[in-house]
């Protein structure tokens, strides 16, 4: 066991069939993005764009164990705009290990929690050699809090919300943490939410809490979540209000790209 | 029912027996498995054939142990003419379809089977972050498109919570640091360590050199690096193992929701199991390759949704000791459609129907080609076969003469398997009872020579640290 890690644990995975790959990799997308990119001043944007690479953290075999010329195994892209009091969003996540291309749109509360409303929707494609070819699925609240999901037009139940609590899709973290730093610092233990994984899993009595903050490979604030379900992952945040890096166990998103408009 | 049925066998991955809610354990919500196990029958002694993926599912595939497989271990290869339960399904007009996790080498999936999903990269051995919601995908496309005609065979394979391996060769090659003292999870949110943790030494050479010594044959790296765990981080291990089986849990909950939306539900056959289990720090050990409880004994559920099935629901059945070689005759037996010769299970049909029937006494098992252990309502004895001297690549046994150390447990009284009574004299008939079981067993299997290179160099790699160990260390 190494005794020094290269860069902080959540996302140092510069190891197994990645070697010596992923930190390059990731240091040289940040450095891409932060050096061709604005990343200030997102707070008076009215749509922005973030866009990230995705690199495997898994120790080998799944991509094939050897070292690849590109250890980019996809891209997620959460983009998001105003619209009044609400948000809407719009979620690529392409992955070329297990073949499907998720499109995700939803709309949100302008809150702090970006709190999920009617209705959304998620298409997926697959690019495997196999049957299983596409799936749509829509999703919308009851009155009494039950996720019901129309998957391909059948109609299941999604499980029910706790009302005490807020619930968000996971991929609106990206403006969910940064909005609650301070009460989520201020709270010790971290604050509850439920999220809805990929607006098709409910992850119950799920937890936002603060890590720590590091200095490299650039100043970034950390924060950690999981729930029932949930495996803990950890997401950092820059001093202008971005996800620089999110880290599960099984992948790491670096920013590569951020765009801001106005309309 | 009249009519033949689908039949779903849902598979989870490293999946103990115990990590299911609905049997007890209070650090984990399992709520699908729940209701799985409140409509159909669950079985207490079940035990996989071989406690690691490939060996455990090549049993499933054949109705036979992994030492008539060819696959005695995740690098065998599954002999070219044993028939496979997608070409016999077939052969007698069921539709046999997989979507998943397979890991039985030596057979192409997608020739036995019409493939809903198997990845764009194929899964092998892990990687259920990536592919076990894509499988639900595919088995949601599936059962909406389903044209109702014909009765369908779908084998569903989630990788989960085979990924908590991820969790620990993650350990490898960096310092993680304990996560109580980081605040991310407080003390009392973690799981006891297992009552056996402290374990009685007095193991199989065999066990100590794949799992045991420095530079043991099977994940060294992890062994080194959970050396220097303390209390919290064995119990954090825990603490993840269970939330990747409430990952696995919501997606089987998906499709048991689908199957009742779609109405086939109460056409519709579950088996329900897992490959092996998981060791969680019990006998500070961790994944699976071993002969204890934790890792081979599986859960084992044969339920029904609907009311179209006659199967005795909400029950646990604590005595008849069922195998994963059962899976591929019961599976047959709902079809409606004869077994292969020389198949070594058994049809479940008639305990999940609350029938009377003749029933094997013991569960067998088989581990790392030559580890082999007879589980009885009273005992478990677990032994080892020395490396021949000139390996010929047959699987060995019955052969009392080649019989190393062993393992005696007393079930009743010592269920944690806690203390090794084979070298007490006062169990002296107890080993020679249990040998006897053994070498019965063992008699009756169809060995083949294991003749594919790759499982061959295996054996002759193996067999040699083993035969060093047992001169060196008499």
């Amino acid at each position: 066991m190494k005794t020094n890690n290269r860069h902080h644990w959540s996302f140092d995975y510069n190891h197994g069939a990645q070697n010596p790959q992923f930190t390059q990799e990731l240091i040289g997308t940040l450095r891409g993005c932060y050096t061709n990119t604005d990343t200030h001043g997102r707070q008076a944007a009215q749509t922005v764009k973030h866009v990230y690479n995705i690199l495997p953290n898994y120790w080998r075999g799944y991509a094939g164990g050897d070292t690849k010329k590109e250890l980019r195994i996809g891209e997620t892209t959460v983009e998001r705009t105003k619209n009044g009091s609400l948000w809407n969003y719009t979620v690529e996540y392409e992955n070329t290990t297990s073949g499907e291309h998720l499109q995700m749109q939803f709309c949100c509360h302008d809150d702090n929690y970006r709190s999920l409303i009617d209705n959304w929707r998620v298409t997926v494609r697959n690019s495997g050699n196999d049957k299983y070819s596409e799936l749509t699925s829509e999703g919308h609240l009851t009155r009494d809090s039950e996720v019901r999901l129309r998957i391909n037009g059948t109609e299941i139940a999604g499980g029910v919300v706790d009302k005490s609590t807020k619930m968000t899709c996971n991929w609106a973290l990206f403006d969910v943490i940064p909005a609650l730093t301070q009460t989520v610092q201020a709270s010790g233990s971290g604050i509850d939410i439920v999220l809805l994984e990929d607006l098709e899993q409910l992850r119950p009595k799920s937890k936002i809490g603060f890590l720590e903050s590091i200095q490299t490979p650039m100043p970034l604030d950390g924060y950690y979540v999981y729930g029932v379900g949930l495996l803990p992952s950890y997401w950092w945040l820059d001093a202008d209000g971005n996800i620089a890096i999110a880290s599960t166990f099984f992948e790491t998103l670096v920013l590569r790209e951020k765009i801001e408009g106005s309309t | 029912m009249n009519e033949r049925p689908n039949i779903v066998f849902i598979n989870t991955d490293q999946h103990s027996w115990d990590a299911i809610s609905a049997y007890g354990n209070p650090y984990l919500h399992t709520p699908n498995i729940d209701e799985l196990h409140r409509n159909g029958t669950s079985f207490r002694q079940s035990y996989c054939t071989d406690p690691v993926c490939a060996a455990a599912r090549s049993s499933w595939a054949t109705g036979l142990y992994t030492s008539e497989t060819g696959v005695p271990f995740n690098g065998g290869h599954l002999h070219p003419d044993i028939p496979d339960i997608g070409q016999v399904l077939r052969a007698d007009r069921y539709r046999p379809f997989h979507c998943g996790k397979w890991h039985v080498p030596g057979r192409n999936v997608r020739e036995s089977f019409q493939t809903l999903y198997y990845g764009q990269r194929s899964i092998g051995a892990g990687g259920a972050a990536y592919y076990d919601s894509a499988t639900t995908h595919a088995v949601a496309d599936f059962l909406t498109n389903y044209d109702g005609d014909q009765p369908f065979y779908l084998q569903i394979g989630y990788v989960d919570p085979h990924d908590v391996c991820e969790y620990l060769h993650n350990h490898e090659e960096k310092q993680i640091p304990n996560p109580v003292e980081h605040g991310i999870v407080s003390e009392d949110d973690l799981p006891p360590l297992p009552e056996n943790f402290d374990y009685d030494e007095r193991e199989t050479v065999l066990h100590r050199v794949c799992r045991r010594v420095e530079d043991a044959l099977i994940h060294a790296p992890i062994l080194k690096a959970v050396q220097h765990w303390d209390e919290l981080q064995w119990r954090y291990l825990i603490w993840n193992y269970y939330r990747f089986v409430e990952k696995v849990d919501a997606e089987i909950g998906r499709v048991m929701a689908l199957l009742r939306e779609t109405s086939q539900h109460h056409r519709t056959l579950i088996i329900f199991t897992a490959d092996h289990g998981e060791a969680c720090g019990s006998h500070r050990m961790f994944q699976k390759f071993t002969l204890y409880e934790e890792s081979v004994q599986v859960p084992f559920i044969v339920a029904c949704l609907g009311d179209g099935i006659p199967i005795e629901k909400d029950r646990v059945d604590e005595t008849h000791f069922i195998s994963g070689v059962d899976v591929f005759p019961t599976i047959c037996d709902y079809a409606g459609i004869d077994t292969p010769e020389m198949l070594q299970g058994i049809s479940v049909r008639p305990l999940v129907e609350g029938r009377d029937v003749q029933w094997r006494d013991s569960a067998y098992i088989e581990s790392n080609y030559w580890g082999r252990a007879i589980v009885t309502e009273h005992y478990k004895y677990v032994t080892e076969y020395k490396p021949k001297i000139v390996e010929d690549f047959l699987p060995p046994g019955p052969d009392a003469e080649q019989f190393g150390l062993a393992q005696l447990f007393d079930r009743q009284n010592d269920p944690a398997e806690t203390e090794n009574l084979v070298t007490d004299p006062a169990y002296s008939e107890i080993v020679k009872v249990s040998q006897d079981k053994l070498l019965a067993q063992e008699a009756k299997l169809h060995r083949q020579e294991i003749v594919h290179p790759h499982p061959k160099r295996v054996i002759s790699n193996w067999g040699e640290r083993l035969r060093a160990y047992w001169q060196h260390n008499r």
